[in-house]
């Protein structure tokens, strides 16, 4: 069909998306990826999956996500290892207005977040400490994903369609006369009507070899695992005011941390006071759990748009489109974000 | 039986296994070690890099300095969350 010819750079949930949705119309894409897929955030996340979010656009893309995980991981035959037990936003008191305009803006698009007592906490999570917290809001279509698969099958889907997936390929924008020409890596430069800039915490650089300004706000944040357990915690839990999350992945291991800081510049060690607050954390929260030892703790960097919001859309470079952004939320976002990218540059 | 060489106890994988992730594709180190899950196990890869390395550069004819290591994470051995509550931070 067309012979539209698409350049993603950035090789992480968003990118992979937007790839598979515009070969899948008929385009010509590239992905390049600066390392390996799973080097940046889609690949050091903890997996949340969930719609609980203070904001109309962000709850669209997180509820196509969501029906896109169960369309997408039988269409390109990969198992994603998602488990939808719910989702669980625990608070004090101090926070009670926060979720509960979440809750009533959510009410709005018809879904529905269950208001708990502490009683109603334990039937799900029965070892939890009900004095942990005041507030329980869940949402029992949310889960956690293991994101490495995600991106595994998204790969094996886009190479199914006639994409190119290059790892260890940074890419720089180029630009002529107000138009994007391509991209240009070490072998050479590749020609495309588009540019896709879904490079994560380092799409401000990509953005500004387009000569566009993103400023998108940096942020790291440490994660760690432990041992393995049988299938134990049912729901994602996201703790509003000690900004603490954990959960159990399919591999069984106990995932989790602390929210990440706003860095200036990336940088991936790791650090010892996340670990401590999360372990002050989780022992309180599930006080068995505290027996567990923490086999493996690594940092993710992830980018946020400067308002708070996603990066999606066009720029005033003709042809060079932005595709970052996400936050903490990636894996919440990024597949709807990606459809809808997809589907922006095939109708222009 | 006997002609099945572990090579990660952790996570249960034999040689076979780890030649078969190559072949698929996972044929970097660190893409390797996600895919097949060695080195994330107990051990963190005490018991299984130097194997991985060696079959990856069996396979690929690549030299093990060129291969490299994954990334050494802490801590060095498994640390109990009680222990690490204990501890303080600013």
């Amino acid at each position: 069909m067309s012979e539209l010819k698409v350049a993603v750079i950035g090789g992480g949930i968003a990118g992979l998306s937007a790839a598979y949705f515009l070969a899948k119309s008929g385009a010509e894409v590239e992905v390049f990826e600066q390392r390996y897929l799973l080097y940046g955030a889609s690949g050091r996340n903890s997996g949340g999956l969930t719609v609980q979010f203070n904001d109309e656009e962000l709850i669209k893309l997180a509820l196509r996500s969501l029906d896109l995980y169960d369309e997408l991981q039988s269409e390109v035959k990969f198992n994603f290892l998602l488990r939808k037990d719910g989702y669980l936003k625990i608070a004090n008191k101090n926070d009670e207005a926060k979720l509960e305009s979440e809750a009533s803006l959510l009410k709005k698009f018809g879904v529905k977040i269950e208001i708990l007592n502490q009683n109603e906490v334990k039937e799900l999570v029965p070892d939890i400490n009900t004095k942990a917290f005041d507030l329980a809001y869940y949402f029992s279509k949310g889960g956690t994903v293991f994101p490495w698969p995600v991106i595994w099958g998204l790969a094996r889907g886009c190479k199914a369609l006639g994409v190119k997936v290059y790892d260890y390929t940074p890419a720089t924008v180029v630009v002529e006369n107000g138009s994007v020409k391509g991209v240009q890596t070490l072998d050479g430069l590749h020609k495309a009507d588009f540019v896709i800039n879904a490079a994560g915490a380092w799409s401000n650089e990509v953005s500004k070899s387009a000569g566009v300004e993103l400023d998108n706000k940096i942020f790291k944040e440490n994660i760690c695992v432990t041992e393995s357990l049988r299938p134990y915690l049912d729901p994602y839990i996201f703790d509003v005011s000690n900004n603490a999350y954990l959960s159990q992945s399919m591999r069984g291991e106990i995932v989790g941390g602390v929210v990440g800081r706003e860095i200036d510049q990336i940088d991936k060690k790791g650090e010892l006071d996340p670990l401590i607050r999360y372990a002050k954390f989780a022992t309180n929260l599930i006080p068995k759990l505290k027996g567990l030892s923490v086999l493996r703790q690594w940092v993710g960097v992830y980018d946020l748009g400067k308002n708070g919001k996603p990066v999606i859309g066009f720029t005033k470079v003709k042809g060079f489109v932005q595709l970052n952004g996400f936050g903490r939320h990636g894996m919440s976002l990024g597949l709807a974000a990606g459809e809808k990218v997809a589907e922006m540059v095939l109708k222009k | 039986m006997k002609d099945r060489k572990v090579v990660c106890r952790c996570e249960d994988l034999t040689e076979e296994d780890i030649i078969k992730a190559i072949e698929e594709g996972y044929d970097d180190l660190e893409s390797l070690k996600r895919y097949t899950g060695a080195t994330t196990g107990p051990c963190q890869g005490k018991g299984c890099l130097m194997h991985l390395i060696r079959i990856l550069s069996q396979k690929t004819g690549k030299k093990p300095e060129e291969i490299g290591v994954t990334t050494q994470r802490q801590p060095v051995n498994p640390v109990p969350l009680y222990v690490l509550a204990e501890g303080e931070y600013e």
